[in-house]
């Protein structure tokens, strides 16, 4: 589905350049859940912006379903971004005194065409992620978590191929990581591929393929031989902590 | 992407953000409220203008005894204008059509029957009705023959008609103005304001013979109107007029003139009156406002980019374009200024009805100034608002996310 080949990236030039990323190569199928992993610094998040046709390399070629990103202008990437990727940030950035439904409609107005029907699909988009008592929510009216899950609604609603999650759970308690890591594993099964950054292995062992980079190079690249389940970790939480 | 739909998420955030959209928008409105209001004034005294030259007459030039600039009236107690003067201007300036002589006292007591008030008198030569254009409408005009005979008649000003006979025709009657008896011959038509906006009706027209003889006993005159053919030639014969009466009445600078010219350039000087001063004091305090207020909602808007970076970045991640970003942003600062042309075109337009009551000008509310408020407001929008909409619009995706 999406194949990287050679991908540099370097910020500055001479003697002052910084190679962030170098000669990353490697191929994800549809329907993989893969994790990012790597410390801080190690290009991860450089490399996300990359994927997420945010940011475009020095060098080497990204090909997503047969498309070279190289000859998409600045519009084009930005359409292709609307109806082919879905984000989820770690500080989910939600825009503020806008409800849960209006932020969740954002990308469809973006779109070729405005569709008819946006709100209905906002409201099952919501619905998914379990949220269908808290549509008209702003932003601080809601946990980290539910804050979380309303990206999550928006990331879906174009019904994106790839999902890109960027440290999805490094602002939320371990049980509203754990619902989120859940909702991903649900997606997952449902065939759409996962793209998840982070720098916790706890997180990337929910993946089926963990990717590992340091110093921006790939240092490890293997599948994950038995997932760690966070529906059924969530399953085992006590009761009275769910909200 | 639609236009309309990405106007409104302006707009939403325009509403979110009161505050802010106030202090955008309070330049817009004083700076078109100032606009609609001087438009108004400027209208106003154009017609009020009009009308006070008209009522003057655009070919008439008035030489009043006693001295003063512009828009003087006749000084009682100058004696030095006398029918000589008249001759003279008559024999030395080219171009006129008449030549006539008023002797005019106020107040003068007035009596018929039981009824008496006071009265504006006015003795003047037989071809006055021409010049003033201003006939009876009952009875007769004063006639050449009155002026040889110094006959005691006199033609009444409607309001003074109706002071002294009430709804009774006057015509044929005998009134006693100060001591002398005067047959009644003729009510004058109604009037309209003078030129100083004065009401005229309030008037006996007797001979200037006899005024002068019979009722006033002196020979000099209050003033006296040359009117021209051509309302051309009105400036240049003014002047001549004056360096006439100067010579005739051996006036040598730096002394003062004891007489005095108006001509319609005088009436419409002093019809503008305050009103130029108040219209150039609103045109600065516009302009400043459209400025300022231009430039104030320029840096808000840039601080705003600047709070929302984040707001940018996730816009651009889900799917804007830079059009799209832009969009955005100039509809709000378009927004801004054309909501807040709305505002001021009616704070303008309430003053504009208000400020008379308060102040001595005179407006009239008219389109124009509403469809160049709306010409402003789009300009403003874009010229201040493109700037920060272009910066926002040109944030990397990357580092607005950061």
């Amino acid at each position: 589905m999406i194949e990287l080949q050679g991908i540099e990236k370097t910020y500055g030039s001479g003697s002052v350049a910084t190679h962030v990323l170098k000669d990353i190569s490697f191929r994800v199928e549809t329907g993989e859940y893969v994790a990012i992993m790597g410390a801080s610094g190690t290009g991860k998040s450089t490399l996300m912006n990359i994927l997420g046709c945010l940011d475009k390399p020095t060098a080497g070629r990204y090909l997503f379903e047969a498309t070279d990103t190289a000859a998409l202008d600045d519009d084009a990437l930005s359409h292709f971004r609307n109806r082919k990727i879905g984000f989820v940030f770690q500080q989910f950035h939600l825009l503020e005194r806008t409800t849960a439904l209006k932020n969740v409609m954002l990308p469809l107005l973006y779109a070729d065409e405005y569709p008819d029907d946006a709100e209905e699909r906002a409201e099952k988009a919501l619905a998914a992620v379990g949220l269908t008592d808290r549509m008209l929510y702003k932003p601080n009216q809601l946990s980290g978590g539910q804050q979380q899950r309303v990206a999550i609604a928006r990331a879906l609603i174009n019904d994106p191929h790839l999902l890109l999650a960027d440290e999805p759970t490094g602002n939320l308690d371990s049980r509203s990581g754990a619902e989120v890591l859940g909702i991903f594993k649900r997606l997952n099964r449902e065939r759409r591929t996962i793209l998840v950054v982070t720098h916790d292995p706890a997180v990337a062992e929910h993946a089926n393929r963990i990717i590992t980079l340091k110093d921006g190079k790939i240092a490890d690249d293997r599948p994950v031989a038995r997932p760690r389940d966070a529906e059924a970790e969530l399953a085992a939480l006590p009761r009275e902590e769910r909200q | 992407m639609s236009l309309s739909r990405i106007a409104a998420e302006g707009l939403r955030s325009l509403a979110a953000h009161k505050l802010r959209t106030f202090f955008m928008m309070i330049g817009t409105v004083v700076g078109i409220a100032a606009l609609t209001v001087i438009m108004a004034i400027g209208k106003g005294t154009q017609r009020e203008v009009m009308k006070r030259v008209n009522a003057f007459g655009v070919r008439l030039i008035k030489i009043n005894a006693g001295g003063g600039k512009g828009y003087t009236k006749p000084q009682p107690g100058i004696v030095t204008l006398k029918l000589e003067d008249a001759d003279a201007i008559r024999s030395a300036i080219t171009g006129w059509d008449i030549v006539t002589c008023v002797a005019q006292k106020g107040a003068v007591p007035a009596k018929a029957g039981d009824r008496q008030c006071e009265t504006a008198v006015f003795a003047v030569d037989s071809d006055w009705h021409e010049a003033m254009e201003w006939p009876a409408k009952q009875g007769e005009n004063i006639a050449p023959e009155d002026m040889a005979t110094m006959a005691h008649v006199c033609v009444l000003g409607t309001r003074l008609a109706k002071a002294l006979f009430g709804d009774d025709n006057p015509v044929g009657s005998d009134i006693q103005i100060g001591n002398v008896r005067f047959r009644v011959k003729g009510v004058l038509i109604q009037h309209d304001a003078g030129p100083g906006g004065e009401d005229e009706n309030h008037r006996a027209v007797i001979p200037l013979t006899t005024g002068l003889r019979r009722l006033y006993n002196q020979n000099h005159l209050t003033y006296i109107r040359v009117r021209m053919k051509n309302a051309d030639d009105v400036p240049a014969t003014a002047e001549d007029i004056h360096r006439l009466l100067h010579e005739r009445h051996h006036i040598t600078p730096p002394e003062t003139d004891d007489f005095s010219i108006v001509t319609s350039r005088e009436v419409a000087d002093a019809a503008r009156g305050i009103s130029g001063t108040l219209t150039a004091l609103l045109a600065v305090l516009a302009g400043l406002g459209l400025l300022v207020g231009g430039v104030v909602m320029m840096n808000i808007l840039l601080i705003s980019v600047a709070e929302r970076t984040r707001e940018i970045g996730l816009r651009r991640a889900v799917g804007a374009t830079q059009r799209a970003i832009f969009a955005q942003f100039l509809m709000e600062s378009l927004s801004v200024t054309v909501i807040g042309a709305i505002f001021g075109g009616a704070v303008g337009w309430g003053v504009s009805v208000l400020l008379p009551r308060f102040v001595k000008v005179i407006t009239v509310i008219s389109w124009e100034p509403f469809a160049l408020a709306a010409v402003f407001a789009l300009l403003m929008g874009l010229v201040f608002g493109v700037q920060p909409a272009r910066r926002a619009a040109r944030l990397h995706p990357v580092e607005a996310l950061r």
